[in-house]
């Protein structure tokens, strides 16, 4: 018969007191083993952050140098931006586009300094659908958009060459090529809607067309897009836009040409919004400028995620070693005879007080382990509870949360989730037995300087 | 080995409680000899508890000596106390302060564990001894499963655990009805007539005091009166009432019929 037996037939004689106690205990610790992850995962958030958007803003600058003699004319405003969808606003929005006439794109190509002129027809295909989007800050939102874009492609072989218009990281089947009509290439998330792959056929708004290649989707979330690439032509008498484009990319033969043709374009046809390597470059600037605040903005949550941190991990600890300190504070007294009895058979003042700081570090880590489950299980919950959480969308997670900020397709919006692991876990453990080591230290303390004679005077 | 136990030298206990200071022991003189059946009596408030208290190094007197195996344990450290009152000494309570959430065979080995017996040897031992108390069998049962004379009985197993130089016991048949009353007090007499145990029994009943060997009266702190008790006669294995032969396991005499 050890201490620890004793200790622990102890604890099982007042199962429900014991039982209360350590759930109390355990949410203390689950706090407390939660707080570690949260920090880890927003500290992982915010270098994941950083990283994508030092990568994006680095491929960005890639394709900006690369195209310094395109221009982009665009009827809509706002949609104008280059290669379409990858940073611009989600697809297929609710505004419609207006059309030019391919007659514009031909007196376009015949203005001075002008190398080529690229058409592009993009359209929202007729079927729509609903969507909810949740925010940081819990709302929601439902939107109603088109379910997927249609890109008419001009595949003449000189401009698949020389210029970047055909989708890329195709996955399955081929790429679009010249001469290639009835034919279509779809993304990924197209797959399950239309139900058919590579060979199949689908229906365009009752015209059918065979799927030669399927790529990967770019953007992720609600900026995830969906779109079927076919020839210029098809699109046009598919959707019944024969004649029209809706954007031309337009390219000069010299850097030096891009601000006269820019500034002729604009003045021939005041609906066209003509975006130049310059105004690609101020986008990326401000895009940059944007970035750089959400991460200023993440390095603060993640400051204040750190104090906020300290100070509950203090409170906890606090909170938990005063439990352990009155329950055993309750028992000593609760046991006073016995430790009376104890001392008059011989136990010495060690004795006494390593049985109880013993019952006291069990109790602990009897609720340490609660805690870890509480928490491998409620980590990410407890954390986002608790601290601020790491907001992908330029602001700490308590703000309100804006689906239509610009430019965070490509980002994503993934913030890392907070999970315990194996030495988290095993720490917490230690930290539960100093825990019950020093919440019971001055209870057991005062057990073994109870004075004999007086202890056995105790009802 | 010397033939006193216990011997005890103007031991004075006083209590301060503010202002106001109580004579618990006044200049109180007492020897026992090894192998001694003694009662303690008197009224409540005579100071017989403080004086238990004294002897078993639970409290330490005001002034006096207290000699203890030859050992003055009355200015002690409790580091040492601890080792006497483990070794020397085996304390029985009316109210059998045993550890309800353990048996009565680990109740019994309790004393043992910071000894240097082993645990089989401790085992061994709590046998035996539950056996002489007349519990074999029960070894297992936990305090609430036997009655109050079989928990006196681990009480005085418990006692005689670690072999001491001397039992006692405060009032140890208060919380018993008359049948176990009289099963504990022929208990410790037969532990003291086949064992040699010295006994040092604290009652406020005259009838338990008189099975005694010897009888002191405590009053106002000091031992006012001192009588022979029946358990002399009955270690010469005689009835003390006819005189008659007797084995010490008799309840009754066998020609008188009284009990002893």
């Amino acid at each position: 018969m050890g201490a620890l037996t004793r200790a622990v037939r102890n604890m099982s004689r007042r199962k429900m007191r014991t039982l209360l106690v350590i759930v109390a205990l355990g949410f203390s610790m689950a706090i407390m083993v939660s707080i570690p992850p949260g920090i880890i995962a927003n500290q992982t958030s915010t270098q994941s952050l950083t990283e994508r958007f030092n990568s994006t803003i680095t491929t960005m600058q890639e394709q900006i140098n690369k195209t310094s003699t395109l221009m982009e004319c665009s009827t809509s405003s706002g949609q104008g931006t280059f290669s379409g969808s990858q940073f611009g606003r989600p697809p297929g929005g609710s505004e419609r586009a207006v059309f030019m006439n391919e007659t514009e794109v031909n007196d376009i190509r015949s203005i001075e300094g002008v190398k080529d002129v690229v058409p592009f027809l993009e359209t929202s295909s007729n079927e729509t659908t609903s969507e909810t989007i949740s925010g940081p800050g819990g709302r929601s939102f439902t939107i109603s958009r088109p379910l997927y874009t249609i890109t008419g492609i001009c595949l003449n072989s000189s401009f698949i060459e020389n210029y970047s218009v055909l989708p890329t990281d195709i996955t399955v089947g081929r790429n679009l090529r010249e001469g290639d009509s009835g034919v279509l290439i779809m993304s990924s998330n197209l797959t399950d809607y239309f139900g058919v792959g590579v060979g199949g056929s689908v229906d365009i708004n009752g015209e059918s067309f065979t799927v030669v290649g399927i790529c990967n989707q770019t953007g992720q979330g609600f900026f995830e897009t969906r779109t079927v690439y076919m020839n210029i032509s098809d699109a046009q008498i598919t959707t019944g836009n024969t004649g029209n484009v809706s954007r031309i990319d337009v390219y000069a033969q010299d850097t030096s040409d891009v601000d006269g043709i820019a500034t002729a374009i604009e003045a021939a046809y005041s609906g066209l919004t003509v975006t130049t390597y310059k105004d690609r470059l101020s986008q990326l600037q401000n895009m940059q400028t944007t970035y750089n605040e959400t991460l200023t903005s993440a390095e603060s949550t993640l400051s204040e995620t750190q104090s906020v941190a300290t100070q509950e991990i203090i409170v906890a600890v606090v909170a938990a070693s005063l439990i352990v300190l009155f329950v055993m504070l309750y028992t000593v007294r609760e046991r006073t005879k016995e430790i009376g009895t104890l001392k008059a058979i011989g136990f010495s003042n060690w004795n006494v007080m390593s049985q109880f700081m013993l019952e006291g570090i069990l109790l602990s880590l009897a609720a340490g382990l609660v805690g870890i489950g509480i928490g491998s299980v409620g980590a990410p919950v407890l954390s986002g509870l608790l601290l601020p959480s790491i907001n992908p969308f330029g602001s700490s997670g308590r703000s309100q949360f804006n689906p239509t900020q610009a430019n965070f397709g490509a980002i994503g919006s993934r913030v890392a989730s907070a999970s315990l692991t194996p030495q988290l876990m095993l720490l917490a453990l230690g930290g539960a037995v100093l825990l019950g080591a020093l919440g019971s230290l001055y209870p057991a303390w005062r057990a073994s300087r109870t004075r004999p004679a007086e202890a056995m005077r105790y009802e | 080995m010397s033939e006193t136990v216990l011997k005890i030298e103007n031991l004075s206990r006083i209590f301060t409680m503010g202002k106001r200071k109580i004579q618990a022991l006044s200049n109180l003189n007492l020897q026992v000899k090894r192998g001694e059946f003694v009662a303690i009596m008197g009224p409540s408030g005579s100071g017989k508890t403080t004086l238990l208290n004294v002897l078993g190094c639970l409290d330490k007197p005001t002034s006096g000596k207290v000699v203890l195996d030859e050992v003055d344990v009355a200015k002690l450290p409790e580091k040492e106390l601890c080792k006497i009152r483990r070794n020397k000494i085996g304390f029985i309570f009316q109210t059998f302060n045993l550890l309800p959430y353990l048996s009565a065979i680990e109740n019994v080995e309790l004393p043992m564990e910071n000894t240097k017996k082993s645990k089989s040897e401790r085992k061994k031992r709590g046998r035996e001894l539950l056996q002489l108390v007349g519990l074999a069998g029960r070894e297992e049962h936990r305090p609430q499963r036997l009655s109050a004379g079989e928990q006196q009985r681990v009480a005085i197993a418990r006692a005689l655990a670690n072999d001491p130089a001397i039992i006692l016991a405060d009032e140890p048949t208060g919380n018993l009805d008359t049948e176990n009353k009289y099963e504990i007090v022929r208990l410790l007499g037969n532990l003291n007539i086949n064992r040699g145990t010295t006994i040092v029994l604290v009652t406020h009943d005259s009838q338990v005091a008189s099975h005694t060997e010897r009888m002191l009266l405590l009053q106002d702190g000091r031992i006012t009166k001192e009588k022979q008790g029946l358990h002399l006669t009955k270690k010469k294995l005689m009835c003390p009432y006819c005189g008659t032969k007797i084995q010490p396991d008799d309840k009754r005499c066998s020609s008188c019929k009284k009990r002893l």
